[in-house]
């Protein structure tokens, strides 16, 4: 009962927040209503079980992710800048798209037969640690590697100087 | 239902004690800062002045709360109790002895620092619904520290982490009650990290000498400048309670929390510890000037990140080989 009740609370903010990160007119203000969402998701995350889930969402997400975003808002623009035309040019097909991939996910969700589905045991921190880092030690050091070249590819495009510089000069 | 009690009830106790000791931990600053510079410090309101931060909060509550006209009204009042909020909400996973804490979750540590991480977005939405551009300068400065200075505070947390093999904090203590304290063995994996973590959450909670967010000096006063009354008396708090809760966090990982060495173990160790190394930022703060931004992020990622990278190696290989 309290699961539920908690479900839906999280559910219902989630998706008033999301709503409100599409159709807010105003960049930083959306970004916001983002971070509510993320928050909600670790929401989610907790009530399954998944603390250690919760925690580094909230961490990398709202911690790292949301405050970047803020970031390049405050560096790309002045203040009024914030307030973007953000509105999307074409409504119809968005709204096509979106209600064709609302319609995919919530069919197959419900023609899945969960009624069989047994809840496994919530893995504790430590068993999770341990199948991170022994069982799919390789799969783990790889996607490490993956988002190190990622870094490595934004310094390069980053710095990379325009091809045909101004020549009175070194920059500033 | 009985852990929701649990923690209700304890919530609320500790809650209670940090507000108060927050309150007259601004009394103690002011007398410790004035001895600091030869002066007296309050003395008129109460025996040596004690009664002067009920004075100050009466009189907080009595100025006019004024909202700019050109400020995002909701995201400006919000900001406020958001901040004080993101502030108590890290106590509640900090175990003030085996059994004063509000919930000893088993992800503690990672609790205590997602958390942290979060109090970074109410300084910000300050800054930028005050639409001041002194404010806004100030929150953008708050928002590049806490990314830098997020890195260095999450490794040196990883140490007592790695070396006690749990996140919960109630854990680590325990292993520190069992073993050593962590500055005193391996002394060499945690002075270091204790020294980074402190300087870390110094910086993640904007005090001197990293409080260029409101560097008064050039920015009036920052994310706070727009801000009147009970308003700014609210980031005032959150302010403190982030370094007195800061330090409670900073003493259970790595000065052993409750363990009282051959004495009796218990709470009054924890609040001891506590209270000293918040008198101690005092001191730091009250000691050193403010750094310069530029300053500021090379400490960060010339110093802090590749010595704290280094301390979680060294951690490692020293569990694996000798612990």
């Amino acid at each position: 009962m309290t699961f539920r009740l908690a479900f839906w609370l999280v559910a219902l903010v989630m998706v008033v927040a999301a709503y409100l990160v599409v159709r807010s007119q105003n960049l930083v203000r959306a970004v916001l209503w983002l971070a509510l969402v993320l928050l909600g998701t670790a929401a989610l995350y907790a009530l399954l079980d998944a603390p250690f889930l919760a925690g580094v969402q909230v961490l990398t997400y709202v911690g790292g992710v949301v405050t970047l975003m803020i970031f390049g808002v405050m560096v790309t623009g002045r203040q009024e800048g914030a307030v973007a035309e953000i509105d999307s040019a074409d409504r119809i097909r968005g709204l096509l798209v979106a209600v064709g991939f609302f319609a995919l996910v919530g069919g197959a969700i419900l023609k899945t037969d969960f009624s069989n589905v047994i809840a496994p045991r919530p893995p504790t921190t430590a068993e999770l640690a341990r199948s991170l880092l022994d069982d799919y030690l390789l799969a783990f050091e790889v996607t490490s590697l993956l988002l190190l070249a990622a870094v490595v590819g934004a310094v390069v495009l980053a710095r990379r100087r325009d091809p045909t510089p101004e020549t009175e000069g070194s920059p500033r | 239902m009985s852990g929701f009690v649990h923690g209700l009830s304890y919530g609320a106790v500790i809650v209670t004690v940090l507000m108060t000791v927050t309150a007259f931990s601004l009394w103690f600053e002011r007398k410790l800062a004035a001895r600091m510079q030869s002066r007296l410090g309050p003395t008129l309101v109460g025996p040596a002045g004690i009664l002067q931060p009920i004075a100050d909060v009466l009189k907080l509550l009595q100025k006019e709360d004024i909202v700019p006209l050109k400020a995002d009204a909701v995201l400006f009042n919000l900001a406020p109790p958001v901040a004080v909020v993101c502030a108590i909400g890290v106590a509640a996973a900090v175990p003030f002895s085996p059994t004063v804490v509000a919930a000893d979750l088993d992800v503690g540590v990672l609790y205590v620092l997602a958390i942290g991480a979060v109090t970074v977005l109410p300084v910000f939405t300050a800054g930028w619904a005050s639409n001041n551009k002194l404010a806004l300068l100030g929150g953008m400065r708050a928002v590049a520290q806490s990314v830098s200075y997020e890195v260095p505070l999450v490794l040196a947390a990883l140490v007592p982490v790695i070396l006690a093999g749990s996140m919960r904090i109630g854990a680590i203590v325990q292993f520190q009650s069992d073993h050593h304290w962590f500055v005193a063995w391996p002394f060499f994996l945690g002075i270091p990290a204790f020294v980074i973590f402190v300087l870390a959450m110094l910086a993640e909670a904007n005090r001197i000498p990293f409080d260029i967010p409101e560097a008064e000096s050039e920015l009036v006063a920052g994310v706070t400048t727009e801000y009147t009354g009970m308003k700014f008396a609210l980031f005032y708090m959150a302010e403190y309670v982030h370094t007195l809760v800061a330090s409670a966090v900073a003493s259970a990982l790595f000065l052993g929390g409750w363990d009282g060495g051959p004495f009796r173990p218990g709470l009054h160790w924890m609040v001891l510890k506590t209270l000293f190394l918040f008198a101690g930022l005092y001191w730091i703060r009250w000691t050193l000037l403010r750094f310069r931004s530029d300053q500021l992020m090379r400490l960060c990622w010339r110093y802090l990140v590749p010595s704290s990278i280094a301390l979680v190696a060294t951690a490692g290989v020293w569990v694996v080989f000798v612990g």
